[in-house]
């Protein structure tokens, strides 16, 4: 077990937003949690990364409990996010932004004298080849169309060396060619670097496509847990998603 | 390779040789306001690593300069301290208050963070013109003399200039370091820099300390150059100095702070020989500089370049994506 929740729960004012989920997240899986808009995806995402405080429950990592956990300290654990709205950094390069991420993972961003370009030249590399951003390598953020920033995220992420990687609708956007590339990625990557990873989407085709497990969310409760298949056949599921879809 | 090296720098070079010749070319008053150039520059790229590299406008920046300048002061008149102990005192005290004031204001951004510094640098600002029993209150410190050696303006004048080259040596070496990287993270994205694993409060006051060090520096310079201190280095309009500089400059660039610095010292020396109303061609010159050049004149000119480089390229970068 890599990541466990304990009946998580999020009030918004009076809106329960994340009600009583348990969720166990397997080492090495491929994880997503679905759910029709203002399900509480984002908002379960907020709570493990430590972007939100949960009203109740626990988050629990490693066997360790980090509910309370600023997020930058459950970086340095091995937890990581992408984000929904590309939430990237505009003035700086692509070879800037992974090797920023792979200066903070490991520890000499305290260093204020000697030069950044002279660090991790070949982690740099690596992982711009493996997200296919190589000959990006000098564009700025804003300089990159959707699908490219969505990957430079992607690049980003890695480059903070994470156990668990979360990813919050990772192809958002994207044209169906990029989507399945990207899904193909991040299949890639999950085998390659041994990831664990749980995503969110709507989209799903992507999901039964590549998750080995699905958690359905439905106004913030958990509803359905399990294989894909399982998943799919699950009567309530059908009535308040699929159902909603066809 | 060297050939390369010198491709790039060879301005600075230049620039340097005029420095180090212009004492004999121009008139003393002339030499003293270089001088006062020198030391605003320092000023205004302490001011900068905040605002233009780490994304947070500082309103109370004076404040360290005003101490650097006090402390300086107070030691060589009133305990005839020796002078380079006393800049150093000028720098560790503005340092040490920088990291009382910057510990509540790094919790803060945005305007949050200007309003902050602005009260903390007042409220310094007020002790200092209030103590008049310590401090010299509204009378200020006269007589701040730098030792027999450095008396004469032009040895004084080399004295500042290498004092601005180490510290330009220096800021240029932590803005292009791992930590220089981290504040430019965090200016453009505070959020996802967090998730790269970075403490941003601890970060931005390391920061912030570094800035009131060094603009405590410059007002430890300058109290010995003019022989005296006022409270008024404290206060507020003080602070705008090196922020008005910095945005004629361009606040994305590194020397911009430095060129507008120059432009707006040799200018209000230039036009107040002719009229008491400089703030009136300041603030049109600045207007004009800010619809006419936006992101500063260094600036302005850094992302014209830069277009021209990446001409071809479609902004979104769509059509190398098409194979």
């Amino acid at each position: 077990m890599l990541l466990e929740t304990r009946e998580l729960t999020k009030d918004f004012g009076r809106l329960r937003a994340v009600n009583s989920v348990s969720l166990e997240v397997r080492r090495g899986d491929v994880h997503a949690i679905i759910g029709p808009n203002g399900a509480g995806k984002s908002t379960y995402f907020n709570l493990i990364t430590g972007y939100h405080v949960p009203t109740s429950g626990e988050v629990i990592f490693k066997g360790r409990r980090i509910t309370g956990l600023p997020s930058h300290k459950r970086c340095k654990l091995g937890i990581t996010r992408s984000f929904q709205i590309t939430s990237v950094f505009p003035k700086l390069t692509v070879y800037e932004g992974v090797l920023l991420a792979l200066m903070s993972s490991n520890g000499v961003t305290l260093n204020p004298l000697s030069r950044a370009m002279n660090y991790f030249k070949d982690e740099v590399w690596h992982i711009l080849e493996d997200v296919g951003l190589a000959d990006h390598a000098g564009v700025r953020g804003d300089s990159l169309s959707h699908g490219d920033k969505k990957r430079w995220e992607l690049a980003i992420t890695l480059g903070t060396g994470p156990e668990l990687l979360l990813l919050d609708e990772p192809t958002c956007g994207m044209s169906p060619e990029e989507t399945e590339a990207t899904m193909i990625l991040i299949r890639k990557l999950a085998e390659e670097r041994g990831l664990t990873i749980l995503f969110t989407e709507h989209d799903m085709g992507v999901v039964f496509g590549i998750a080995k497990r699905i958690s359905v969310l439905h106004q913030g409760m958990l509803i359905a847990d399990g294989e894909p298949q399982a998943v799919r056949a699950s009567e309530e599921v059908q009535k308040v998603y699929l159902g909603g879809v066809a | 390779m060297k050939a390369g090296w010198f491709r790039q720098a060879w301005w600075l070079i230049l620039v340097a040789a005029l420095a180090a010749l212009a004492p004999h070319v121009i008139s003393e008053f002339y030499l003293m306001i270089l001088g006062e150039a020198l030391i605003m520059s320092i000023f205004a790229l302490a001011f900068n690593l905040l605002f233009g590299y780490m994304g947070q406008l500082s309103f109370g920046q004076a404040a360290f300069y005003g101490l650097g300048g006090y402390t300086v002061a107070m030691l060589l008149t009133r305990l005839q301290f020796n002078f380079w102990l006393g800049l150093v005192a000028g720098v560790v005290v503005a340092g040490i208050v920088g990291l009382l004031v910057g510990y509540f204001c790094v919790k803060l951004r945005g305007i949050y963070f200007a309003i902050l510094t602005l009260a903390f640098g007042q409220l310094l600002f007020v002790i200092i013109y209030k103590w008049h029993d310590f401090t010299g209150g509204d009378d200020g410190i006269q007589g701040v003399f730098p030792p027999e050696a450095l008396r004469a303006p032009i040895v004084y004048y080399y004295f500042i200039l290498i004092v601005f080259a180490a510290s330009v040596y220096l800021l240029w070496r932590v803005v292009n370091s791992p930590f220089g990287y981290v504040l430019k993270a965090m200016r453009e994205n505070p959020e996802r820099t967090e998730f790269l694993g970075i403490n941003i409060a601890r970060y931005q006051l390391m920061a912030f300390v570094l800035a009131a060090a060094l603009s405590g520096l410059a007002g430890a310079l300058w109290a010995p150059f003019y022989r005296s201190v006022a409270p008024f280095y404290l206060m507020w309009v003080k602070s705008g100095e090196p922020v008005m500089a910095t945005i004629l400059g361009g606040s994305t660039t590194f020397f911009g702070p430095v060129v507008g610095t120059f432009l707006m010292t040799f200018l209000h020396a230039y036009v107040l020989g002719f009229t008491y109303f400089w703030p009136v061609i300041m603030g049109s010159f600045i207007l004009v500089v800010i619809f006419l050049l936006p992101g500063g004149i260094l600036g302005f000119a850094q992302e014209k370049l830069r277009e021209k480089r990446f001409k071809g390229v479609s902004p979104d970068g769509r059509d190398q994506d098409a194979s």
